[in-house]
């Protein structure tokens, strides 16, 4: 059966991309913000609680701590939820591709 | 300056804080008896409500160290679960949430949150009623005596009254804010 978070939200998609590396809250913010080129800005209400959910199904894990801040990591579990998202991606990037070319015809 | 209020829905607060922001004050504290306490400033304020079942203290520590590394400070609100108050100064980013899945879990706590609280007015309410049913809310006696004397018992009883109807009247209230969260978040 399909999981209840598939398709990943963009928030939850970029959360699991930046965590690819070791980084806290605040940080995992900084960095979605600048991969995304300043179009995805998550405000703390929705951070922290991307948070937990991906933590609750074991797709990222603490990994430590810096401060009083918590540093999560991705798992190999959110690996393949990451290489499951990228297919379907793909996918649907061949159907704008063939798209195109039917216009072209 | 201190007000007092009595809310029973979490975004008529939030709104009522903000006026009161908007006039040139920032909230200091929230007492749970219902008194709001603000400082007259020149800067402008916005201030957020979160609700939050119970978290353990390291979980209740995290939720806040990630509120306030955004620039959020905590005015009030217990670990062990309710109103979370979030003031910042207003800038660019004045939202708690930035999509309509977090928005959608926010109103979905908050019908847990009013249901819960509707069920236990509820419970009361029967454990009351079928206790003395509505007939034994005043006294039998009352209604026989006549004229001036049945007002002024009747005037006196009726407080005692409302006070046993209480739990049916926040029944009615905690109601009422579910359906509100219901409606939002199925408008989210």
């Amino acid at each position: 059966m399909k999981h209840k978070l598939l398709p990943l939200s963009e928030t939850m998609h970029y959360i699991l991309l930046a965590l690819r590396e070791p980084l806290h809250g605040y940080a995992v913010m900084q960095k979605i913000e600048r991969i995304s080129n300043g179009s995805v800005v998550l405000a703390p209400g929705t951070l922290y609680g991307a948070i937990e959910n991906l933590n609750k199904h074991g797709w990222i894990e603490p990994v430590g701590i810096s401060g009083r801040r918590k540093i999560y990591k991705i798992t190999t579990d959110g690996m393949k939820i990451l290489s499951i998202e990228h297919d379907r991606l793909s996918h649907i990037l061949s159907l704008y591709e063939e798209g195109e070319i039917h216009e072209e015809m | 300056m201190k007000k007092c209020n009595m809310f029973f829905n979490i975004e008529k607060e939030e709104k009522w804080l903000n006026e009161q922001l908007q006039a040139g004050y920032r909230c200091t504290n929230i007492s749970w008896l219902g008194v709001y306490t603000f400082n007259k400033t020149d800067k402008n304020y916005v201030m957020r409500l979160d609700y939050q079942g119970y978290l353990p203290k390291k979980k209740h520590q995290e939720y806040k160290t990630i509120y306030e590394d955004f620039g959020w400070d905590y005015v009030e609100g217990y670990s062990f679960g309710g109103i979370q108050y979030w003031q910042k100064e207003s800038g660019e980013q004045n939202d708690i949430f930035s999509d309509r899945e977090s928005k959608g879990n926010y109103y979905k706590r908050l019908m847990g949150y009013s249901l819960s609280l509707a069920l236990m007015s509820l419970f009361f309410t029967t454990m009351i009623l079928t206790d003395m049913g509505f007939s034994g809310l005043y006294h039998e006696g009352l209604w026989s005596m006549d004229g001036s004397l049945f007002w002024k018992a009747f005037v006196f009883e009726t407080p005692f009254v409302l006070l046993k109807l209480a739990p049916a009247i926040l029944a009615i209230l905690f109601g009422c804010s579910f359906y509100k969260s219901y409606r939002n978040y199925s408008m989210v």
